[in-house]
């Protein structure tokens, strides 16, 4: 098998070898001369970990590139480096939907192992257990370590609802009743929004959305039930809050047209993943600052207090050879050490992770809004999409479906039977 | 050896080299073999090899996700295609979009290189400054407009939505119209283009002809349809043979507009096929749809230059 | 040839006016969202007024090791426009010279190759890059995307030799002259203004291609169109820093054409006879 790897890698592992061969050497510098690269997501960590990348260069000698990639680039890329075994990625950050297709392909090293070994490196006690187990972990497995927590969080206009004599929702029918009441389309201003862009956009909004009220898309053995009665309940719902409280545009909204709206005063709630709240008060990129509220998402009446977790987690890639895996699991350790992590949610990451982060005076005195996140991490639910090998098809049936019915091509009924056919189909 | 008629017009020296000896035209043909064999060969390994194994793939159940599964099913996958209302769908749109795509761009194309035929220095600007659509990223193009035509913020987008021109969603989120703006979007982009190699064309006309038709009294409008039209045949032909070709490949403004949405309004081959191959890694169905773009092109060259190309030559 | 009254001249010339505001109004607008604060980029409703801000470029420069993406796609543009040329224009002379149906079909078989969707090559070439070790690297896409363009110039040389006279070669032949040598000497120099046009198609192909450097590149090889799409993201567009980018990948292009316009319409008239 003809070796591919480039000449500066080559160097880098010559001179590892040669390293290896005299002996240890200095301890501060284990890594001397190795070069790991790290396909991140363009999310607000991205760039905070490109800055601090130096500083584990610094300390161990490894080099990290941090290459920034839009999702359906990191996901393309990344999956044809696990399956070509092209060894282009060391280091990739998993989406947390990605953990069952992962583990079933074994394309990241299993890191359960480890994390017992380094257990008290690590403070394992001190990492929130929902995003263990939902950020990289599958049935036993830990294909990759937690890293990045977003919580499902509802953001709100405090002024709009105090000028309208509301108080802030705490059930999931106050929501859309609330919704409703504030939505003045002659002001332009709208009582929700939420992605509606066909894809993976409109597919994440409704699944927890859906859940709140107490759907699921699986029915009790993990097959698909898209078509049961309370799911096309939901997508009707869902519907009809789009049509009388969002704004026109939301249809074709995704993640970034959602945040836009509520940052330039549109919207007066927004169900959101808390990584985007800090920049509701920056003046320079909102028009609102000041009147944003953070607070839990409700659920409906009668259904448990759970909040929707989301994320990014760390994977290793499994063809890489074993001293640079060691050195990969020592950047993630170093990476998620409370030192290093707070340091990275002190200049903006948005990714929160310890408990010990969530009390942090510091960072409290930053981002108020940090208890709102750590409840929803005590009671998280990571499984809202379900992290299963399917998960991207099914994804994507959804989101044609839900899409072609806010877009009023099709009804919610005909739409879902359509695609439990086709979801049935992925699972033989 | 068979002589085809040249538009440049034999002329005498032609005969002349051409019976100073069989071993000189061995030679030859030896010489302009060798120039061509290099592009030949070249093409053959990198593009058509890859494509000939991607079609052998397509008789496979393969996902590169899950190698150990792969079987051969024979037409399976374009059985599944022709099933498939997405896909059916996503074939439709090609068609129109192509046709919609190409035919305004010519019609608006040909008005411009009307307005540019005079030779002066406005024009010479005005054809310079015309080009740098055609330059921009085509990625870059969608997201553009995409912001552009937005309802609530876009500088187009928000007054279509006042004005009641657009459904308060915006343009790129209506079914019935989204397809439309793509093409108004992949048209605002080639058009110069089209216009540039109709440009050249008008250019190339024999001022003579046309100053002899002016002089009998033809009229504008006559002497467009008449004599004009029918000269610009070569240049139409190429403009618009390769406006057909990149049309009927859409990717890169749709994939950044509406991925396809909304809800398979502007789903193409090209948007079908990638999610397939590059997203789902499902390589049988993508070679599938891959080798039903290439027959679907062949097929509309093919009828293309059988029609015109007997025009084109009866003009010459 | 139109007909030369002053009023139909001005006439002209405000339709023209108006067709170039339609043209370029996206791209000004392209280039001013990098000099505008975020939260202005989007006001609802739109607004033209802003307080200039550098802030989006030095996010770019920031974020993105712009020399490097510059590099990478100058590198790919030019190395597969110099071999797509170096291979397409003999191939194309040969065909136009040879006088035979088969010349002709091969013609267009050469301009058809150009349609092969992206799709049908990519996880093939993908692999056979990998098993001979080039992927990652700037060849990979040099030479997909020579495959591609070279089967364009062959298709466009042919059409400008078949325009260029063949008397002076055919002289040059019978003076003695190589066959090589008239090619070298006689033939190519007609058809300069042809070469540039083919050369400016492949140039803007290889640079705005997104798809197959996407694929083939790794983070250190990456051209500035890839990393536009990284701009772009997905959970938090940042249209200031896709804009500022923007600049970088457009504006060389735009010189490019600016700069030689002259031969590409010359080019294209000679072609197109």
């Amino acid at each position: 098998m003809k070796p591919f790897i480039g000449r500066g890698t080559a160097l880098a592992l010559g001179v590892l070898v040669s390293l290896g061969v005299a002996g240890a050497e200095a301890a501060d510098k284990p890594y001397q001369g190795m070069t790991l690269n790290l396909a991140s997501q363009n999310d607000q960590f991205a760039a905070v970990l490109a800055a601090v990348a130096p500083e584990f260069e610094a300390q161990t000698g490894a080099k990290v590139n941090v290459d920034i990639l839009s999702y359906p680039e990191l996901l393309t890329k990344i999956t044809a480096d696990y399956v070509g075994h092209t060894k282009g990625y060391d280091l990739a950050t998993v989406d947390i939907v990605w953990s069952g297709q992962f583990a079933e392909a074994g394309y990241t090293v299993d890191l359960a192992d480890w994390i017992k070994r380094d257990a008290a490196e690590i403070k394992v006690d001190d990492i929130y257990p929902s995003l263990m187990a939902s950020l990289g972990g599958y049935h036993g497995k830990q294909v990759a370590f937690p890293f990045a927590g977003y919580a499902n969080v509802l953001a709100y206009r405090k002024d709009l609802y105090e000028a309208a004599g509301l108080k802030p929702p705490t059930t999931m029918e106050e929501f859309v009743a609330d919704a409703v009441k504030l939505t003045d389309k002659s002001k332009k201003i709208y009582g929700f929004v939420a992605n509606g862009q066909k894809g993976p956009a409109v597919a994440q909004d409704w699944m927890q959305y859906n859940r709140q009220f107490g759907g699921s898309i699986l029915d009790k053995d993990g097959k698909p039930a898209l078509n049961s009665p309370a799911n096309i309940a939901s997508v009707t719902a869902y519907k009809k809050l789009f049509d009388e409280a969002a704004p026109p545009g939301a249809a074709d909204y995704d993640w970034g047209g959602r945040e836009e709206s509520f940052r330039q005063g549109l919207v007066a709630n927004m169900q959101t993943w808390s990584i985007g709240a800090a920049d509701y008060d920056n003046p320079k990129v909102s028009k609102i600052a000041g009147k944003a509220g953070i607070m839990l998402t409700p659920s409906a009446k009668g259904q448990p207090q759970e909040y929707g977790i989301g994320g990014w987690a760390l994977g290793i890639n499994k063809d890489i050879d074993p001293k640079k895996q060691e050195a990969a699991w020592a950047f993630i350790k170093w990476v998620t050490s409370p030192a290093v992590h707070k340091e990275l949610n002190m200049r903006g990451a948005g990714s929160y992770l310890r408990k010990s982060e969530m009390t942090d005076p510091e960072l409290l005195a930053k981002y108020p809004f940090l208890p709102v996140i750590a409840t929803s991490f005590e009671h998280g639910d990571g499984d809202f999409r379900p992290r299963i090998p399917q998960y991207p098809e099914l994804q994507d049936l959804i989101g044609g479906a839900i899409n072609a019915v806010l877009v009023g091509q099709a009804d919610p009924k005909t739409a879902m039977d359509g695609i439990q056919a086709k979801a049935e189909a992925l699972f033989k | 050896m068979s002589v085809v008629s040249r538009e440049g017009g034999a002329s005498a020296d032609d005969s002349a080299a051409r019976s100073t000896g069989w071993s000189y035209d061995r030679k030859r043909q030896l010489f302009l073999a060798a120039m061509a064999t290099p592009a030949l060969l070249y093409v053959l390994a990198i593009a058509v090899g890859p494509m000939v194994q991607g079609f052998l793939y397509s008789f496979d159940s393969y996902n590169l996700i899950r190698p150990g599964s792969r079987h051969f099913v024979g037409l399976d996958n374009y059985i599944a295609l022709w099933r498939d209302p997405t896909a059916r769908q996503a074939l439709i749109n090609t068609f129109v979009f192509t046709f919609g795509a190409v035919t305004l761009e010519f019609v608006l194309g040909l008005g411009i290189a009307l307005l540019l035929w005079r030779d002066d220095w406005f024009n010479r600007v005005a054809l310079g400054l015309l080009l740098i659509p055609a330059t921009v990223t085509p990625l870059v193009v969608g997201l553009v407009f995409k912001a552009l035509l937005n309802p609530e913020y876009g500088l187009l987008g928000y007054p279509l939505a006042e004005l009641g021109l657009s459904g308060p969603r915006g343009l790129l989120a209506e079914p019935q119209r989204a397809l439309a703006t793509l093409i108004a979007i992949d048209a605002w982009e080639w058009t110069p283009l089209m216009a540039l190699i109709l440009l050249a064309g008008l250019k190339s006309l024999r001022t003579d002809i046309l100053e002899a038709a002016s002089v009998d009294g033809a009229t504008g409008p006559q002497r467009l349809q008449h004599i004009i039209l029918p000269l610009l045949l070569p240049a139409a032909f190429l403009a618009l043979i390769l406006r057909m070709m990149d049309a009927f490949r859409v990717f890169d403004i749709i994939f950044v507009t509406t991925s396809g949405g909304p809800a398979d309004a502007t789903n193409t081959l090209m948007i079908y096929g990638v999610k397939q191959g590059l997203e789902f890694f499902n390589i049988g169905a993508a070679s599938a749809v891959s080798t039903v773009i290439v027959v679907c092109i062949l097929v509309m060259a093919a009828a293309f230059i059988g029609v015109l190309k007997p025009a084109k030559n009866r003009n010459a | 040839m139109p007909d030369s009254s002053r009023l139909s001249l001005i006439a002209r010339r405000l339709a023209i006016s108006a067709v170039l505001v339609v043209a370029l109004a996206p791209v000004v607008w392209l280039f001013s969202i990098a000099y505008k604060p975020v939260s202005d980029i989007f006001a609802s409703p739109p607004t033209f007024l802003f307080s200039p801000t550098s802030d989006n470029f030095q996010s770019v420069f920031r974020y993105f090791n712009l020399g490097a993406l510059i590099e990478s796609s100058l590198i790919i543009a030019i190395g597969s426009t110099a071999l797509s040329l170096l291979i397409g224009a003999p191939a194309g002379y040969a065909l136009a010279r040879a006088e035979s149906p088969r010349a002709i079909w091969l013609a267009y078989f050469f301009l058809v190759i150009r349609t092969v969707p992206a799709i049908a090559t990519l996880i093939p070439f993908y692999l056979l890059m990998r098993d001979i070790g080039l992927l990652g690297t700037w060849w990979a896409v040099i030479i997909l995307n020579t495959a591609l363009n070279s089967a364009f110039v062959v298709w466009m040389m042919f059409s400008f030799f078949r325009a260029s006279p063949v008397s002076i070669e055919e002289a040059a032949l019978i003076d003695g002259c190589s066959d090589f040598g008239a090619f070298i000497r006689v033939a190519l120099p007609s058809v300069v203004p042809g070469l540039i046009a083919s050369a400016i198609f492949c140039v803007m192909f290889s640079w705005n291609d997104f798809l197959y450097a996407m694929f083939l590149t790794k983070a250190d090889t990456k051209t500035i169109s890839v990393a536009l799409l990284s701009a772009y993201g997905t959970k938090d567009i940042s249209w200031g820093t896709l804009g500022a980018l923007a600049h970088f990948s457009t504006l060389p292009i735009v010189a490019m054409m600016i700069l030689l316009n002259r031969y590409f319409v010359q080019g294209l008239t000679q072609g197109v006879h």
